[in-house]
Parts: structure tokens; C-alpha cells; sequence
């Protein structure tokens, strides 16, 4: 076995040894026309037009505006002005025109809105500090756990994106910090991931809050959102209502699929094992995600819901 | 490189054909061990009925003589003749003679041709011998190739692993896939497009370790036939190529076996008789990579304070065959393969080192193979027709694990988070079949048969289950299992219609139901062979084939997640028409061969991952990803090739074209392959230098795979936060070839008395090829593209042991 000693380094040395070499590839390569847009219910319709670069080419990388394009917004079969508000339902269809660089057109729907049903908090206090000289001074860690019903709409397939803030009392008295709400506890933000890639995926790296109605169509379903380790800090000499005022607005988008493609090829690209493979040759190269004709850029819309829970109350007990 | 070129093929126009000598001395031995001795000197196998060397001992005293001279020795005044069939030295009774060989009596024999009699009808039981093996130019068959366990052996190959797979990747008209691993695509078809038979038995998984090992253990392996052109009747199933592996039985001179210890594995094998009728066959072959991660390991995870790291992989296969002869008409066998990848990885957080906070306990499984159990019997009804018939089980299976424990420890509680994913794939056939080998008169031979396959697919199915404290969340994806059957029925001639016009005519008709529907194929065969003059054979054919499943990868290596489904509702069967065209010479003594093959091949309803697959969502019905489409292939092969001597091997050149088109890939429009390969050289050379030693080298060389560059980007927004993001720009696919691909693997065998070393170097001179473009940035932030490179020089040992 005395001999394994000078093979294995060398094998090892060897085998993890692949190397990269910088060349210029030669290609045909003809821009095309970018567009983005973000279409939200009640807002005014902006589009970004722009165009597709070389990889290598630094410059256009710094600036690939396109100064003579003229975008035509159509909704429901009808041209409309630029102060148009979009609506629940309208199907929206955008043309952008470029002499350079030709043309883009793509459609989106917008979705409806989803009511957000029953919300069920259950606070748990882990941690609390009382002082004595004021009447109200101490500090608080809580686990907030969060049951919140997602009423889908029927006859659609929707895609959701869940979003939150923490609201603040408005005073430098008091101060509430909200972690990050812990997705592992929620299954179904992970059902756009096969079990090769929940496999190879570092869990803790992600924070995908999207879902689609594929296993609760036209029906309920009740998220379950855990925030852990939140703090809640005052510091009054007297007794003031309002320093409680906190607590978290969750905001639930009904998104298209085209938003909610990009979510996925977005995850993909950054967390998949798939991208990582395709850059060595081991898979399938992975394009951009778009729904553009031109194959670059993003048309999406989106209604939202909000809902606002208060911990007052929660907080109010301790003082 | 252009030096290289021209080396080699001054080395192949300088062969120069040496007489195959042979030293054997040996006293009263038995014949069987004699032969044994010539076969390890020769490289030739010797065909024979058990009973024909009963008790039958050798004496004989030759020293570096040609072979044939020393087997006219040893014949010499028997009732026994042999006959030199390519690679084989067949004996038999002589015709007529009932004189018995006396016990003790020197073996010496006399040459003796009998060109019309088929193989089987030489052997005086029934015993299942290659179909390949008379020379190519003999036979109707086109695009087939016969090889021996020692033709494998001596191919170089990445770590020194004698590689069925990678052997026959020297071929022409056969591409190697991506570098290293074992993908095989025969003439512009996929890598799943390949029926691999083992003992008559389909096989699924014949891939370890990602695809760098075949599950083949070449110690097991009798030889194997392999067909791409024209096919014979009997195999339908895939659509580009079929190998058909035999395995050893065992030796009735004796115990023998080897024990091989290489870089990668280690390997042991025994085969021997028990009783004077039955022998057994065992080898086992497991890696042993674990014999130092294992150690390895625990040392880094004592002195890791806060978590242990967890891995751990290997493989192994073990084939083993109990071979009972009832009668001279009949013999019995029982044979087991299982071929087992196993990969454990996993962390997890010492839990004494915290006191609160979350503690996690990550396992990642993943269990990948393949069982095969059969229970067979050759019978010999009369000396014109003989049977094989087969009764066995075949498992794939694949399963991935994901389980992750979290305990969230807090002042007053601990809290447990429980999650497993798993998802398996796995299919069980029952196989019944019968095949019958009919020599109804010397110009026709009739095979015929028939099999009933009781298919289980299930496609990947994932399970997840969720549980925090007492509340459980329970899911399963769609995915069902299929019950399917199938059942197929063949018959083709072997017809001698003149001296110089052979003809294999067949016909395979197949059933396929499953899901309520039900497929039926009809793939007629046919081959026909004319010689003009005696050493020139100009062959053309035609074959339809048909694929009922089909194996889906998401990535070019050979993993777990790689999925073998098949065509259920909404799904035609695959089909493929070839036409093959072929013009042969062989020299006078058949030392030199050269040939010239071309195909065209359309292919339809091909399946494939559809653009953008992976934004279908995973709970979805797995077909949801998928489209089919259909796809060409035409090329032309070249070949010179040296069968006999000391210095052998071959010359090929392949000049190939192939598309796909998929109404839901590349926008409906057509695109190249992505080994669409257009030129490919392969020079194969084996130099038995002496006794002890010989030299082995094949080099490769071939237009680049075809890659999807991605060359543009555009601004992808951002509608979460508003950081804009770069996206690549779509891009016709497999748009870009990569720059011309050539390598060198050396091997040299040295031989001493109780075993021998096998040295290797893959990629020789170290030409690190370009497998990918990877797009990346610089120190200073200025994007570039780069060409990816895997494999440099790799040198490999092993040490073989006999006994």
C-alpha cells in the first residue's frame, strides 16, 4: 500500500484540476429590442425599453438605452393614453417600435385580486426584560406565528407573491424589529423546486415567497408564517398607547405568470444545481426568461391585498 | 497535432504481420488448462463442448511456434478437429469417428475446415456462442462488432477501468457523449437510444459513478455482439444500437479466478466446476473510495467543534451464474447481476456544543441500480434446432432522500422541525422469452422467438412530509405507477442464397399497452451481402426500430434524477427507419480488413425536455415537461483495421450529420444535434511487444460538441427590490461548435507468472479539452467568456492477480 501514498496526490491533483481559458467567440450578434414593464392595478403604466448588448461589450453594458422607440399600449382591443389606469381583468398588449432595432410586443392579463380570509396570530414570549423606574421599560422576544387563508380565485390559474413590513411606532421610544419571516416553515414556497434540487439547494440562501393555486384551486388555503426572535424594545417614562403601535402588513399579489416565471428562473439561475452544471457543460445552457417577442424583457402585472395585524394588544399585557 | 497524425498512421501503414507464436509445455495436463494457456498468450478463445474434453489430459511440447503449427501438434492422431473462426478456435469430433480419446494419451490434431456449418451446429451440446463470429465479410451484418473480454482489457481507458462502453466508443460511427463519462450515441442518436442485454436480459442502469464507470464487470464478461446498422430481428426495443453481453460460465478445469486492485476499485473473481456437470461464476467488483473518505473524515470531524460532515460513496456490482448440464441436449443456469451506486452526504451541528439556538441534522441519500435474477435453459431438440429459454426479473431503481431534523432549542423547550423529501423511480420487469435457432438446410438458418415483458414503471414521484411539533404536512405529486405490457415476436433468415449472396431477412412485431391505450410495432428487417470476388462483400440494409421508453436528464451525466418513463397517453412510441449501404475487403490470409459504411436515419417522436421545462411546475404530471419531436442522422464510416498479428487495432474515420426538430424547442425550428460531430477520427492500436508485455494506445480525435452559446444579455428587472439584473439572450440552440477535440490514452500491460500491471494515461499529452463556454468576469469587473476545461493527463495502475 506504500505505493497508494504517491499515486492518490497525483490523481487527486489531477482529476481536480479543470481550468478555464479567455477567448472571444465568433458570433453573430444583432441586438434586439428590451422591454420591461410591471403593470399594477390603479397605477399608471410605465415601460422600460432598452436593447440587448454583448456580453463583453462594457460600454453598452453601462448604457443600452434605445432613444427611438414608441410604445403603443393597447388594452382590450382599444389604444389607450398614457394616463390610463389598469383594471382587474384587461388584457393589456404593448408594442415597442425602434428603427434601429425593430420591434417588441408582448401580452399580459391582469390578475385578480385575492382577498386574504381568516388571520390567526399566536404570540410566544421568549425572552423579557422588565424595569421598574418607568412605567413602561422593557425589552421583549416573541416568536410570532402567523395562520393566514389565501381565498383563491376560481376559473384562473394564479400565481401569488407574499410580501410584508413591520410598521413602527412612530417615537424614538420604542422600537420593534421583525426577523425574517422563516420560509422553511411553509411548505408550499418550495413547490417550484424538484427533489434534485431541494437536495442540492443550501436552504438558508433563499427567500422565495411565491406560490401558485396548483394544489388549492379555487379554494382556501392557510399559510403558515413563522417570524422568530422578534423584539420589541421601549424605553417611556409614562404609560403612552401609541408606543405599541406596531405590528406587520402582509400584502398578498395575485401576479401573472409571466411574473411568476421570472420568480422561477430567477431562483433558478441563482440557486438551481441546473445553472451551475450547464456552465461547465454538464446541462443544458439556460436562457433568460422573457415574453417578449424579441426574447428580452419582462411584461408583468399584478393586483394586490393587504392586511395589517396589530400587536398592540400582545404588547399591551406586559405593561 | 499534426505530427500526431501523421505518427500514427505511419505506425498503422507500417504494421507488419507477425505469426502469432506460442510456447506451451505441459505433461499429462488437462486440455481445458492447456487451452487456457494459449487463449492468455493468444488472445483467442477456444469453443468446445464440455463433454468433448472429458477427462481428456494434453502433452505437448512447443516453443515459440506459430499457433497453428502447435495446434496441429497437439490434434494430431485425435478423433478431435478444430477450426479457426476469427477469434475463436472451435473443436469438435471429427465427422464420422467413434474412436474415444484415451485417458492419458497425448492430444496432438490435424486442421480441418468446414466452412458451411454454422457455430452451433459444430458444438456437440448446446451452447449459446456470439452470432458474429465469422469474419465481416461473411456475413450480411452491417455495422456490427463482435468483442472478447481481452479486446476490452486491452483498450486504454479513463482510470484504468477496462470499460465495455468506453471500449466500443473506439468504433466509428459512435460518439462519446461528454468527456469521460459514458454516454454512448450511435450515430446521431441519443444516449438512451442504446438496448443494453445482459445475457438476454434488458438492463437499465449500466452507468456508475456519474457515468465515468459502465456497470459492466469486464471479469464477468464471455463477449459481447453489438449491432448499429443493420439489426437483426431478434432485438427491438431501442433506437440506435443494441448490446448484447454474455458472461462467463464457469471453467470445468479447476478453480481460477483473479483479484484486481486499482486506483478507483477492486475487483475479484472465481469461477469454477462443482461435480463433474454443474460450474459457477462469481465476480464482484466495489470501489473503495470509501476506504479513505471514511477515515478522512472522522479525523476533520474530531476536530471540528461545532458540526460532523457526513460522506460517503461507492459502488459495486456482482455477477454470479450456476451453470447445470442436464444432458448433451440440455444446460441449465441460474445467473444474478446487481449493480448498486450509493451516495450519503449530509452535516450536522454537535448538539453538546449548543446550548440554544437551532441545532440541524442534514441527510442526503441517494440509492441508483439495477437487479437482474433469470433462470434459463439452452436445449438442443435435434442437431438442426436449439432453444434458450428465459424466465427472469429486472429492477431499476432510483431513489433520492432529502431528511433534515432541526431542533430549535430554547430556554423552556425544544421544538423539532422534521422535514423528508424523497422521490423514487424505479421500474420491475418480468421478462418470459424463448428463442430458437433453426438450421432447417445448409443455406438456411431461421432464429425465431418471442417475449412477454410485465412492465412496472414508476416515474419519479416525490414525497414530502413536514412536520413541526405535533402538526404534519403530508404531500405526493400526481405521478402513479403504469402497468404495462408488452409483447413481442420476431423471425429472420440467415439465407446463403449462392456462394456469393447472403441475406438476413426479418420480421419483429411488438405490443405495447399501457394506460389504456395500446402501441403496436412492426419493424421489418433486412440485410443483404453480395461478393463479387472472394475478397470483397458490398452489403446494403434496411431496419425499422421502436423505443416504448425512454430516459429523461436534466443533465449529461448519469445521476439519480435521470428518470426512465414511457410513452403513456399523449405520447406515440419512438420509431427509427436506417438505411445502410456498405462495401468490405479482407486480405487473402484476413490480417487486414478495410470497410465503408453509410446510413441515413430518420427518427420520430422523439422525447425531450421542452425549452424553459424547468418552469413547469414539479407537482405537475412529469410529462408536463416534455415534447417530442423527430430527428435525422446521415453519415459515412471509414475503416482500416489490422484482426491478426502482434501489433493490431484500426483506423477509422466518420463524416456525420445530425438535427432534431421539436415543435416545441428552438421555435419549431431545426437544430443540430448536440454531438453532432461531422468528422471524427479514431486510431485503436494493440502491440503484444512479447510474453509479458504489450502497449496499448487509442486516440481520438473529432469536431467539437455543439453548445448553446448564450452571446447577449438584456436588463432584466428587478420587481422586488429594483436592481436590475443582467439575462441571457435566447439564442438558436446548439448554436455554437466547440473548437476541434482530440486525446491520446496510453496503456501498457506487464505479465509475470502469478498476474499482471496494467499502466494507464488518459489524455497522454495532457490536451485539456473544451467541454463548455462559461461566461465570468475578470479582477476588474470586465466581463469575459472562457472555454471550459475538465480532464488533463490521468495516470491509473491496477494489479491483476490469477489464479
Amino acid at each position: 500500500m506504500a505505493i497508494l501514498k504517491y499515486i492518490l496526490p497525483i490523481l487527486l491533483a489531477t482529476v481536480l484540476t479543470g481550468c478555464y481559458e479567455d477567448f472571444n467567440p465568433d458570433v453573430d450578434t444583432k441586438p434586439v429590442l428590451c422591454m420591461n414593464s410591471l403593470i399594477t392595478v390603479g397605477e399608471p403604466i410605465y415601460v422600460y425599453v432598452s436593447r440587448s448588448w454583448l456580453f463583453t461589450d462594457k460600454q453598452a453594458a453601462g448604457n443600452h438605452q434605445v432613444t427611438d422607440a414608441k410604445v403603443t399600449v393597447i388594452v382590450n382591443g382599444n389604444v389607450v393614453d398614457a394616463d390610463y389606469l389598469p383594471q382587474e381583468g384587461d388584457k393589456i398588449y404593448i408594442i415597442a417600435e425602434s428603427r434601429t432595432y425593430g420591434t417588441a410586443t408582448a401580452e399580459v392579463q391582469v390578475p385578480f385580486a385575492a382577498p386574504i380570509g381568516k388571520v390567526n396570530l399566536t404570540p410566544t414570549v421568549t425572552d423579557i426584560w422588565k424595569g421598574l423606574h418607568y412605567e413602561m421599560l422593557a425589552d421583549i422576544t416573541f416568536d410570532l406565528n402567523f395562520e393566514l387563508d389565501v381565498v383563491d380565485h376560481p376559473g384562473y390559474d394564479n400565481y401569488y407573491n407574499l410580501s410584508y413590513e413591520k410598521n413602527n411606532p412612530d417615537s424614538n421610544d420604542a422600537k420593534f424589529t421583525l426577523n425574517r419571516l422563516d420560509v422553511k416553515l411553509e411548505p408550499i414556497f418550495k413547490e417550484h423546486i424538484d427533489v434534485l434540487e431541494s437536495i442540492m439547494v443550501d436552504e438558508e440562501s433563499y427567500d422565495f415567497l411565491y406560490f401558485s393555486d396548483q394544489q388549492f384551486a379555487g379554494k382556501a388555503y392557510t399559510l403558515h408564517l413563522n417570524f422568530t426572535d422578534n423584539y420589541y424594545s421601549v424605553s417611556s417614562r409614562y404609560y403612552d398607547e401609541s408606543l405599541l403601535d406596531c405590528g406587520i402588513t402582509f400584502c398578498l399579489s395575485t401576479i401573472s405568470r409571466s411574473y411568476y416565471n421570472w420568480a422561477v428562473y430567477k431562483w433558478n439561475v441563482t440557486e438551481g444545481i441546473i445553472g451551475d452544471l450547464a456552465e461547465v457543460g454538464l446541462a443544458e445552457s439556460k436562457w433568460g426568461y422573457s415574453n417578449v417577442s424579441t426574447g428580452a424583457g419582462v411584461v408583468a402585472a399584478k393586483s394586490e391585498t393587504q392586511y395589517t395585524v396589530s400587536l398592540k394588544e400582545f404588547l399591551k399585557q406586559f405593561f | 497535432m499534426r505530427k500526431l497524425i501523421l505518427l500514427t498512421i505511419v505506425l498503422l501503414i507500417g504494421f507488419v504481420s507477425f505469426a502469432q507464436t506460442v510456447t506451451v509445455v505441459a505433461v499429462a495436463k488437462p486440455a481445458a488448462t492447456v487451452f487456457r494457456s494459449i487463449a492468455e498468450q493468444t488472445g483467442m478463445n477456444f469453443v468446445y463442448s464440455a463433454d468433448l474434453l472429458e477427462e481428456v489430459t494434453v502433452t505437448v511440447n512447443v516453443k515459440d511456434k506459430p499457433l497453428k503449427q502447435a495446434l496441429d501438434l497437439m490434434f494430431r492422431n485425435t478423433d478431435i478437429e478444430y477450426k479457426i473462426k476469427g477469434k475463436n478456435i472451435i473443436l469438435k469430433h471429427k465427422p464420422d469417428e467413434v474412436q474415444k480419446v484415451k485417458k492419458e494419451q497425448p492430444v496432438v490434431g490435424k486442421l480441418s475446415m468446414t466452412d458451411s456449418l454454422s457455430m452451433s451446429k459444430l458444438l456437440a451440446e448446446v451452447t449459446v456462442v456470439s452470432r458474429l463470429e465469422s469474419p465481416v465479410i461473411e456475413t450480411p451484418e452491417i455495422g456490427a462488432k463482435k468483442m472478447t473480454a481481452n479486446e476490452i482489457i486491452n483498450t486504454p481507458v479513463l482510470f484504468g477501468e477496462s470499460d465495455v462502453i468506453k471500449t466500443l466508443l473506439i468504433q466509428p460511427g459512435i460518439s462519446e457523449g461528454q468527456e469521460g463519462l459514458s454516454g454512448m450515441n450511435v450515430h446521431g442518436g441519443n444516449a438512451d437510444e442504446n438496448l443494453y442485454m445482459l445475457d438476454n436480459v434488458l438492463l437499465y442502469q449500466v452507468n456508475h459513478f456519474g457515468g465515468l464507470f459502465s456497470a459492466f464487470n469486464v471479469e464477468a464478461i464471455r463477449y459481447i455482439d453489438f449491432f448499429k446498422s443493420s439489426i437483426p430481428a431478434k432485438y427491438d426495443g431501442r433506437l440506435s444500437s443494441y448490446l448484447d453481453v454474455r458472461t462467463k460460465n464457469g471453467s470445468h478445469d479447476g478453480h481460477h479466478g483473479s483479484g484486481r486492485l486499482g486506483l478507483t476499485s477492486g475487483a475479484f473473481n472465481i469461477s469454477g466446476s462443482i461435480g463433474r456437470k454443474t460450474t459457477y461464476m462469481v465476480a464482484l467488483r466495489r470501489s473503495w473510495f470509501d476506504v479513505l473518505t471514511i477515515p478522512t473524515l472522522a479525523i476533520i470531524n474530531a476536530a471540528n467543534d461545532e458540526w460532523t460532515n457526513r460522506f460517503n460513496y461507492a459502488f459495486m456490482d456482482l455477477n454470479g451464474k450456476v451453470t447445470h448440464r442436464f444432458s448433451n441436449r440440455a444446460t441449465g443456469f441460474v445467473s444474478v447481476y446487481y449493480g448498486n451506486d450509493l451516495l450519503k452526504t449530509g452535516s450536522a451541528d454537535k448538539e453538546n456544543q449548543i446550548q440554544y439556538g437551532w441545532i440541524d441534522n442534514l441527510k442526503y441519500d441517494f440509492n441508483w441500480g439495477n437487479l437482474v435474477a433469470q433462470v434459463g435453459c439452452n436445449y438442443r431438440f435435434n442437431s438442426d434446432l436449439t432453444a434458450e429459454f428465459t424466465a427472469a426479473y429486472t429492477r431499476y431503481f432510483s431513489s433520492m432522500k432529502y431528511d433534515c431534523l432541526t431542533k430549535i432549542v430554547e430556554r423552556d423547550s425544544t421544538q423539532k422541525i422534521h422535514e423528508i423529501n424523497k422521490t423514487n423511480n424505479n421500474i420491475n420487469d418480468w421478462i418470459f422469452r424463448g428463442d430458437f435457432d433453426w438450421s432447417l438446410n445448409d443455406d438456411n438458418r431461421i432464429r425465431f422467438g418471442g417475449n412477454y415483458i410485465l412492465h412496472s414503471f414508476l416515474p419519479s414521484r416525490s414525497d414530502r412530509n413536514y412536520t413541526i411539533g405535533s402538526t404534519s404536512f403530508i404531500s405526493r405529486d400526481l405521478t402513479w405507477r403504469y402497468l404495462a405490457n408488452e409483447a413481442n415476436i420476431y423471425a429472420e433468415d440467415d439465407w446463403h442464397l449462392s456462394d456469393r449472396f447472403m441475406m438476413n431477412v426479418g420480421l419483429h412485431l411488438s405490443l405495447f399497452n399501457i394506460d389504456g391505450k395500446t402501441d403496436f410495432g412492426f419493424a421489418p428487417r433486412l440485410s443483404v451481402s453480395y461478393r463479387p470476388v472472394e475478397n470483397w462483400a458490398v452489403k446494403a440494409a434496411y431496419a425499422r426500430t421502436n423505443q416504448y421508453v425512454h430516459q429523461l436528464s436534466q443533465t449529461y451525466l448519469s445521476l439519480p434524477s435521470d428518470q426512465w418513463v414511457p410513452v403513456t397517453r399523449g405520447f406515440k412510441p419512438e420509431t427509427a427507419d436506417k438505411v445502410s449501404v456498405g462495401a468490405y475487403w479482407s486480405s487473402d490470409d484476413r490480417v487486414f480488413g478495410a470497410s465503408v459504411e453509410g446510413y441515413y436515419k430518420t427518427m420520430r417522436n422523439l422525447v425531450d425536455y421542452r425549452d424553459e421545462y424547468y418552469l413547469q411546475s414539479p407537482i405537475e404530471m412529469w410529462n408536463a415537461q416534455l415534447c417530442s419531436g423527430n430527428g435525422t442522422a446521415k453519415g459515412i464510416d471509414f475503416k482500416v483495421e489490422k484482426v491478426f498479428g502482434k501489433l493490431t487495432g484500426h483506423i477509422a474515420y466518420s463524416l456525420a450529420w445530425s438535427d432534431r426538430i421539436f415543435p416545441d424547442k428552438n421555435g419549431g425550428h431545426p437544430f443540430p444535434a448536440r454531438f453532432d460531430n461531422r468528422h471524427t477520427i479514431k486510431v485503436l492500436l494493440n502491440w503484444n511487444v512479447s510474453k509479458k508485455v504489450s502497449l496499448n494506445a487509442a486516440w481520438v480525435g473529432h469536431s467539437g460538441n455543439r453548445f448553446t452559446l448564450l452571446p447577449q444579455v438584456w436588463e432584466m428587472p428587478d420587481f422586488d427590490n429594483g436592481y436590475d439584473d443582467e439575462a441571457s439572450l435566447k439564442t438558436p440552440i446548439n448554436n455554437y461548435q466547440l473548437p476541434f477535440y482530440h486525446r491520446l490514452d496510453l496503456s501498457c500491460m506487464l505479465k509475470n507468472h502469478r498476474g499482471y500491471w496494467t499502466f494507464g494515461l488518459f489524455n497522454a499529452y495532457c490536451h485539456m479539452n473544451t467541454v463548455a463556454i462559461r461566461r465570468t468576469y475578470d479582477r476588474n469587473n470586465n466581463p469575459k467568456f472562457q472555454k471550459v476545461k475538465l480532464f488533463p493527463i490521468i495516470p491509473s495502475i491496477s494489479y491483476t492477480w490469477q489464479f
